[in-house]
């Protein structure tokens, strides 16, 4: 497997991983026979980050929906004991259509308030050795010269960062911090310290 | 797939390769560690996409330097909330985690009404995980505790995404119409006359009337329609029509064997703009398509296009006449 290049992260972060919850999505609505969305999505990048190039690709939603299916039909091809029904109605997959939903228009347009909320919630040092690293663009060194800890601790903090925030940022089907368009309406009796309302929010009034 | 002895899982992948990331955040590899993970990826497809995903996720956060310098994550709700649950399970005292407030930072406060107007969808996430899409003019209100996670929907429809917790069951009230759900996914539709519509998407739901009501069992693509007496029947729907029945989340109606009639009581659910059918042998006339919610004068031109029919546009609306 060649491994994905640091210029082939910044493509799979702008034409990959907005995708990837819709992917999912998709994926686990239909039958896989065994598999596990979880490995057909890894294997999916896998493929994509060993591209030879990605210059041809104009919509990487589609494509990396079609790598999906591609990863699917090989592996139902390789067991030998999969239903012969489950082969057709896998080839039969149709990836769906471009059109962006409101929902992941809205989920782009506040990611900023959801990493922000990731990195919130990180246990204490890994959330201070995070923002250092990643908000305030500090170099690890740096970072582990102001918390007084090695550079090693840095690094493991920030790997643990980096995991979490690979979590969330591919399942957004359950995520928390998607935007939203319009208003809320409150009760009055509602306790306003339990809302933080992101006042970037757009309204449509 | 390959058949080893024990498959590491999915998330020990990723964990290993967010490591991986971290180390390559720090600095260039030395050529130990370049050829380390190279022998590390090489043994499994999922790991060199892991890889690629943590590098990719990595680079996404270039985002999270827009956040400034006055960023202050300790004090952001979320970082209490997290604080808090650390804090509980540290001290074994989990099940008193009904008194964990809300999420924060654009999440909805749970003793919160969330609304759409006329033409409008949401998606609102919930503390537990779940989240519910409103469909146009729509109105909710969710009351979380210790045991049991309650929705109102007070009018219109909704999908419910709902995060598994088999411990606080998640039930939607309609009117007299109750659906359960441990960790599935649905949509509930009050109708104009009462009576409400239930459809599965994933996983099993059960539905029952009145506070004592027989439950029925609802699997993946079933629906129910309860009207206000009589049995529960289920009747199963293939996954194309749970699709179609969920096209207004894409802002789309999904007008599959519906007469003009409902079309057009459809569309006004979507938009104050009306589809006006005086002539009732018109308004039979049946048309198939999907068609942008937002756009009943669209939709009308194009039912006069394929009908045979005249539409003429009014101040407020547009009216269907035979030509």
């Amino acid at each position: 497997m060649t491994l994905a290049t640091q210029q082939r992260a910044i493509w799979l972060a702008r034409n990959a991983l907005p995708h990837e919850p819709a992917l999912r999505a998709w994926l686990s609505r239909r039958p896989l026979a065994g598999l596990e969305v979880d490995d057909i999505v890894q294997e999916t990048y896998a493929i994509l980050a060993a591209l030879p190039s990605v210059d041809h690709i104009l919509n990487g939603r589609t494509y990396m929906f079609e790598v999906a299916k591609s990863v699917v039909l090989r592996s139902l091809r390789r067991s030998r004991i999969v239903a012969f029904e489950a082969l057709a109605e896998a080839e039969a997959l149709e990836p769906p259509s471009d059109a962006p939903s409101p929902e992941t228009v809205a989920a782009d347009r506040q990611e900023l308030s959801r990493i922000a909320a990731l990195i919130a919630g990180l246990p204490a040092k890994c959330r201070e050795a995070f923002t250092l690293r990643k908000v305030h663009d500090l170099s690890q060194r740096e970072v582990a010269r102001r918390m007084g800890v090695s550079e090693n601790t840095v690094e493991k903090h920030v790997g643990k960062g980096i995991g979490v925030l690979m979590n969330a940022l591919g399942r957004g089907g359950n995520a928390r911090f998607q935007a939203s368009r319009n208003r809320t309406d409150r009760d009055p009796d509602q306790d306003q310290s339990e809302v933080d309302h992101d006042p970037r929010e757009q309204r449509r009034h | 797939m390959k058949l080893t002895t024990i498959r590491e899982s999915s998330a020990d992948i990723d964990a290993a390769a967010a490591a991986w990331a971290g180390r390559v955040d720090r600095g260039p590899l030395s050529d130990q560690d370049q050829a380390a993970l190279e022998a590390w990826a090489a043994q499994d497809p999922r790991r060199a996409g892991a890889y690629a995903k943590a590098l990719a996720v990595s680079a996404r956060l270039d985002r999270a330097a827009g956040l400034g310098a006055d960023f202050a994550p300790a004090s952001h709700p979320a970082a209490k909330a997290a604080d808090r649950r650390r804090l509980l399970a540290t001290g074994g005292l989990l099940a008193a985690a009904s008194v964990v407030g809300a999420v924060g930072y654009g999440a909805l406060s749970l003793k919160g009404r969330v609304t759409t107007a006329k033409g409008d969808i949401r998606r609102a996430p919930l503390q537990d995980g779940s989240a519910v899409t409103l469909n146009t003019d729509t109105a909710i209100r969710a009351a979380f505790d210790g045991k049991m996670r309650r929705v109102d929907l007070l009018r219109g429809e909704a999908l419910f995404d709902v995060a598994k917790d088999p411990a606080r069951p998640f039930v939607v009230v309609a009117g007299d119409v109750r659906v359960r759900a441990v960790g599935t996914s649905f949509t509930v539709r009050t109708h104009a006359d009462g009576q409400v519509g239930v459809i599965v998407r994933e996983g099993v739901v059960e539905v029952w009337r009145g506070a004592e009501g027989k439950p029925v069992r609802l699997a993946a693509e079933h629906a129910v329609q309860v009207a206000t007496a009589g049995a529960l029947t289920p009747t199963p729907v293939g996954s194309a029509a749970v699709d179609r029945a969920m096209a207004w989340r894409q802002g789309q109606i999904d007008l599959d064997g519906l007469t003009l009639g409902q079309a057009a009581d459809e569309f006004a659910r979507y938009s104050d703009r009306r589809i006006v059918i005086d002539d009732p042998s018109v308004a039979r006339l049946k048309m198939t398509g999907l068609f942008s919610a937002s756009d009943p004068d669209g939709f009308a031109k194009a039912a006069a296009l394929s009908l045979g029919l005249q539409a003429t546009t009014q101040a407020d609306g547009v009216r269907l006449t035979r030509g």
